[in-house]
């Protein structure tokens, strides 16, 4: 075997096209004829649609197509059908599609979009979400009891409650009652937006055959041709989805989103291509969102500082749909436990529709939010409890022979956060008695996450040899920045002893020609495709092995691969790839074989649904990524501005491929966290419903300046069992912890707590304010609110 | 209304008939399929449409194709001179400093505008100087790595005579 | 955009003038970085664009007998920041300049093009409007000079005159030496507006003087003369009181930036912050 590839600097194998300007998104391809798409989007938050009027829009100049809720009343959604493809008897939030047009121009499309006319009643709207829970409120969706649904997501009908989970572990209630002491408290996090580079944009044909082909910046062409070919009732070998390059997705681009529309258009106008594209203001308030979050934490410990009860009640402000928000609700429900062990549990995690943009998929699924509330939660019991919060969470933390809240014992291959913790409270220098500085201080928070996938969600791959051995592989996973291309190139060098530089990863499907996977979320392509290509490495193997073997007539176990050759140890002898991938030819002329080329997939083996009253399950998930954070801050006590000095981050991810990539994910998604921590939240007017900041100059997210002058990374290698080459995922948990370091540094420095994300200069001086006014008698300390309208 | 302009792109002279409202990013990447420089915000906040205009870099969806009537523009596409990368996109490379690479064009191209101008910059100068260019993926880190070897791959190689990425005059503003 | 919007692209001040007179609903462009996003979201929507970028003489930066600078309309604040005589006699100028979005948009970016626009948190009319200066405006009427003190008269709005072409920025000799901080808290350290902008500056010598500016806590950029006048009087030591009276002029509102008591707080804290750094 030659040197090993795995665990290796190699450069991108997608940066060449990347930093030349050749790599081609979406916005980039060219159509004939192209047609530009504008939507009639709801100006209400709330109201009953009475009337679509289009016949004054369809004749004006350029109007190629029109279409609206009338035309396509099918319901779509991954988990939960409870949208359709635009609005037909309601509008729920303020952006929700009522119509579209397709013209020549955009100009064109624009004029004629403000022609549909549109009749209105509006509805009493919810912006809150505990208004949205409260009894009495008004239904976001009258009809929930009749929507589709998969069986382990639990909509109550007649309410806004679109999913509920709940965790019974143990006996919560005697638990809390034999505590020594009880803390409870409440933390909130607002909507965010993922504002990749580039906005979403689809194009869409149907031709005339009525076969529909689509192009998208999506990270799942499965999810979207499964869920096109449902929502328009066609088979799905007859809908084509390619995705180009991805100009990053961060969960926003997963599931289905402008597709739909796109494709209603171009059926009202066969043959021509028919392209939707939002500009930045749409992106942020008409594609999807971060979900809000109100969490109250109960803590019940005993006198030594273990946590006996715990209770965490979740309301998910899910928004005006809540089509994938669903799963969110539940995975967070059963990993509110975090990286600890709490033997007692009453958890409820409960989805509720407000009027708000749409709450789906954002890097994390919840465990950003959940996070926020739980590292502030443990920090607070430790700071009480008189313990250092590293030893706190030591003694609390999972580890091996130790149990979720779902009752899932975990084994010693599960990933080590003692080690993380440890590992970040050194490099950020947490020891008890370090040297206080006034205003400066060091917090820490830890993170755990697994994908939140159905139990049979896969991956498969397609592995081919072009005639100069070039071994071609096929995916369907999206490399939309996380380097899952170079990932999948080092393993099959791996595998097959072949140098990377005779590897193409294609890594743009068509579904079409390509593979089937699943999605490119839950930071499971690493793992699921990582798998499914050593399966097809070992069946390349197989088949190289078996002609080699006739051809030098020897047993194929005698046989191994190296640098791409297939060789004989015992004699020597060997024949290079060339000459065995497309069959092999002998001196007398006959030729055996063949084309080599193999396909494979992987499944998570054993995932069991949970317990429908307690979601008590011995194998919810497939892995559990551990991890943690350290922060150092600086305040400013007379403005409260925090800067974040130092990072240090660690997590267990069982095999680090490639150095240099994870460290990219690691400072990314620190810096990813440190925006949505800081400085971060989409503002939604509660008088008209509209998002009041949805541009880059009022919605903030972290520039070159704003990125921590310190940031420290490691990895802890605890094989996973199942595993390729024992890795795990790691794409969202970098960013989990941050937030959560910040608050608690901040607590360490000057004695406040901000329970609201982001902590903004404004939030923290207020509280720094009430702060000193409680210390003189003169009121209570604790956050003071912040006048409405601003995100300080 | 319709104008022809006449000006140099990458190094080619292109003449062409363009709406007096079509921005200098849309005229270049859909008049002449330069779909290397991006639109990502329309506003002039995020950096993707990074081009350089007479050696300037500017947003290119804030200046008008008319504007550029007589002038000179560099996209990421002229950076790269027959198959050979500019330093910076070499750097870029071996730094690990792209991931969806959708700002990548752009921040190569406000890079290089700053090595044109400062070729010792601090870490600090890097920093101001690519602090309109926004990524979501890399936080940063890489790229500045990135530009600073750049930065002393270019001044080695200008210390031993070599032509790779030696910075081109920057014209003056006509009068 | 516009499908019939036209563009002129006049080579001198008077046929520009002339111009933008015969076309009422035309808009001058220079860098463009404020016309553009306006256009697009509909708040301006001028039918004829004339370009000033190709007139010579709006291109200068100028020495002026009393010591002073004339800064071109169409020189970028880019240039502006890095000028020598700007760095030596108007520091405070290049400080301000440069906390304006980021690099590459000042390089389009323009004083003339601030000072119309009229933004209460334009960071360079802070600078302008404590350094005494003018604007040389050219109209069908002639040319003629306008304090910069004179020329705001609220958000967006000055006191120019439809038809009015700013030809140049003017800082006087007598402003020359002025050195100090233009502090700044944003959102974030990146390209941002500003939530508060504190200028503070002194000129020393046998009786030193002291300018104290403010940028987006009032409907216009501000300038506390009291506040300037008391530290003249009593010098650094006076900060506190200084930074009181700046609070009491200011007069803030509250937006997704800041509220208005948080920005008022901050005023006092950061003009007491920028005369204890002098004193």
């Amino acid at each position: 075997m030659s040197a090993p590839v795995v665990g290796t600097d190699v450069p991108r194998v997608d940066g060449l096209e990347k930093v030349t300007g050749a790599a081609k998104y979406t916005a980039d391809l060219k159509f004939p004829r192209l047609l530009h798409v504008a939507v009639v989007r709801s100006p209400h938050p709330h109201a009953r649609v009475l009337d679509v009027k289009t016949e004054k829009a369809a004749r004006m100049p350029g109007v190629r197509a029109l279409a609206s809720g009338r035309d396509f009343p099918l319901h779509t959604g991954i988990y939960l059908k409870d949208q359709t493809v635009f609005a037909t008897d309601r509008v729920r939030f303020v952006g929700d599609p009522v119509a579209a047009v397709a013209a020549e121009t955009p100009e064109l499309a624009a004029e004629a979009a403000a022609q549909v006319h549109v009749e209105y009643e509006p509805l009493p709207p919810i912006f809150d979400v505990e208004e949205g829970f409260a009894e009495g409120a008004p239904l976001v969706h009258p009809d929930l009891g009749s929507y589709e649904v998969v069986p382990w997501i639990r909509p109550k009908a007649g309410t806004n409650v679109c999913n509920h989970l709940k965790i019974r572990k143990g006996d919560y209630a005697a638990a809390l009652k034999g505590s020594w002491k009880v803390f409870e408290n409440v933390f909130r996090v607002p909507q965010v937006q993922h504002v990749p580079m580039e906005p979403h944009v689809s194009v869409a044909r149907v031709d005339l055959a009525g076969k529909v082909e689509v192009h998208s910046s999506a990270q799942s062409p499965f999810t979207v041709r499964h869920l096109l070919a449902h929502c328009f009732g066609l088979p799905h070998g007859d809908v084509r989805v390619h995705v180009p390059y991805v100009g990053g997705g961060f969960g926003g681009k997963a599931g289905i989103n402008l597709e739909p529309i796109a494709v209603a258009l171009a059926m009202r106008c066969r043959g021509r291509w028919v392209r939707l594209m939002v500009d930045r203001h749409e992106e942020f308030f008409a594609t999807v969102v971060r979900q809000g979050l109100t969490a109250t934490l109960v803590t019940g410990v005993d006198r030594h500082g273990k946590v006996q009860a715990q209770k965490m009640h979740y309301l998910w402000n899910c928004g005006g749909y809540g089509g994938y928000g669903v799963n969110i609700v539940r995975s967070a429900g059963y990993t509110c436990g975090g990286a600890y062990e709490f033997p007692n549990v009453e958890g409820d995690s409960i989805g509720v529709y407000t009027n708000r943009p749409v709450g789906s998929a954002y890097r994390g699924f919840g465990m950003q939010e959940i996070h926020w509330a739980l590292e502030q939660q443990m920090d607070r019991v430790a700071v009480e409890l008189g313990i250092d919060p590293a030893e706190f969470r030591l003694k609390n933390c999972l580890g091996a022979g130790k149990s979720t809240v779902t009752g899932q014992v975990l084994d010693e291959h599960a990933g080590r956060v003692d080690l993380c913790i440890r590992n970040v409270a050194k490099a950020i220098g947490f020891d008890a008695d370090r040297e206080r500085t006034p205003y400066r201080g060091k917090g820490i928070a830890c993170a755990v996450k697994a994908p939140a996938m159905p139990n049979d969600a896969a991956s498969s791959v397609i592995m081919k040899f072009a005639e100069d051995a070039t071994l071609e592989i096929l995916i369907s996973g999206i490399d939309y920045g996380q380097g899952l291309m170079t990932v999948v190139a080092q393993f099959a060098s791996e595998a097959l002893d072949l140098p990377v530089e005779k590897i193409r990863v294609k890594g743009c499907p068509d579904t079409d020609l390509s593979p089937y996977d699943w999605q490119t979320v839950a930071s499971r392509q690493t793992w699921a495709t990582g798998n499914a290509v050593f399966r097809a490495a070992s069946e390349i193997r197989g088949k190289l092995c078996a002609t080699a073997a006739e051809a030098l007539d020897v047993p194929a176990e005698e046989l191994t691969l190296r640098e791409g050759c297939v060789v004989h140890e015992a004699t020597g002898r060997s024949l290079p790839f060339e000459r065995l991938v497309m069959g092999y030819q002998f001196p007398d002329g006959h030729a055996i074989g063949g084309p080599v080329a193999a396909a494979s997939s992987y499944l998570p083996e054993g995932l069991l649904f949970l317990d429908p009253e307690t979601s008590q399950s011995a194998k919810p998930v497939a892995k559990w990524t551990f991890g943690a954070q350290a922060v150092e801050i600086s305040v400013d006590p007379e403005t409260g501005q925090v800067t974040v000095e130092k990072v240090a981050a660690c997590y267990d991810v069982g095999k680090v491929v490639n150095p240099a990539l994870i460290k990219g994910q690691t400072y990314g998604g620190i810096v990813q966290g440190l925006g949505t921590g800081t400085m971060e939240e989409l503002v939604v007017d509660t008088k008209t419903g509209r998002a009041t900041n949805a541009s880059l100059m009022d919605y903030k997210i972290p520039s070159t300046e704003d990125v921590p002058a310190e940031m420290v990374v490691d990895f802890v290698e605890t094989a996973q069992k199942d595993g390729p080459m024992g890795a795990r995922g790691i794409g969202e948990h970098t960013m989990i912890p941050t937030p959560a370091a910040i608050a608690n540094a901040l607590w360490d420095a000057c004695g406040v707590r901000i329970s609201e994300m982001p902590v903004t200069a404004e939030k923290v001086w207020r509280a720094l304010k009430a702060k000193e006014r409680a210390e003189r008698g003169e009121g209570v300390a604790g956050e003071a609110p912040v006048p409405a309208g601003t995100i300080a | 209304m319709k104008k022809t302009i006449t000006l140099e792109v990458n190094g080619v002279a292109e003449s062409a008939e363009v709406e007096v409202g079509q921005t200098l990013l849309r005229f270049l990447r859909d008049g002449l399929d330069l779909t290397g420089t991006k639109e990502g915000c329309n506003e002039g906040e995020c950096g993707s449409c990074m081009v350089l205009l007479d050696g300037r870099p500017v947003n290119s969806c804030l200046v008008l194709a008319v504007e550029a009537d007589g002038r000179t523009v560099t996209t990421v596409e002229g950076l790269s001179k027959e198959g050979v990368l500019h330093p910076l996109q070499k750097a870029f490379l071996s730094q690990a400093a792209v991931q969806c690479g959708f700002c990548t064009p752009g921040m190569v191209v406000s890079a290089a505008a700053l090595l044109r101008e400062n070729p010792t910059p601090t870490e600090d100068d890097v920093r101001k100087a690519l602090a309109g260019n926004l990524c979501r993926c890399t936080g940063y880190k890489q790229i500045v790595d990135a530009v600073r070897d750049a930065a002393a791959a270019m001044r080695a190689g200008a210390e031993a005579g070599s032509d790779a990425g030696k910075p081109a005059e920057r014209e003056e503003v006509p009068a | 955009m516009p499908v019939d919007l036209d563009y002129l692209a006049p080579s001198d001040v008077e046929d520009a003038v002339a111009l933008r007179a015969s076309r009422p609903s035309a808009a001058f462009l220079l860098g463009g970085t404020d016309l553009l996003p306006q256009m697009r979201s509909g708040r301006r929507s001028p039918e004829t664009l004339i370009d000033l970028k190709r007139i010579a003489e709006l291109h200068e930066i100028r020495e002026n007998a009393d010591g002073g600078l004339s800064i071109g309309a169409a020189v970028p604040l880019a240039d502006v920041e890095t000028h020598p005589l700007v760095l030596a006699r108007f520091p405070l100028l290049a400080e301000c300049a440069k906390t304006v979005g980021a690099w590459p948009l000042r390089q389009r970016a323009t004083l003339a093009g601030n000072v119309c626009n009229a933004s209460p948190a334009a960071d360079t009319a802070v600078a302008l409007l404590a350094l005494d200066a003018v604007v040389n405006v050219a109209s069908t009427t002639g040319r003629l000079a306008m304090a910069v003190s004179e020329l705001f008269l609220g958000p967006g709005q000055t006191a120019l005159m439809p038809g009015d072409l700013v030809t140049e920025v003017v800082l006087p000799g007598s402003a020359a030496g002025f050195r100090g901080s233009y502090q700044r808290l944003s959102r974030r350290k990146g390209m941002d507006l500003a939530t508060v902008g504190v200028l503070v500056g002194k000129r020393d010598g046998a009786r030193p003087s002291w300018r104290v500016a403010l940028a987006a806590v009032a409907p216009t950029p501000l300038r506390v003369r009291a506040a300037e006048e008391l530290l003249e009087a009593k010098g650094a030591t006076a900060a506190r009181e200084a930074a009181e009276l700046a609070v009491a002029a200011c007069r803030p509102i509250t937006d997704l930036r800041g509220s208005a008591e948080y920005r008022r707080e901050m005023v006092g804290v950061l003009v007491r912050r920028g005369v204890e750094s002098l004193g």
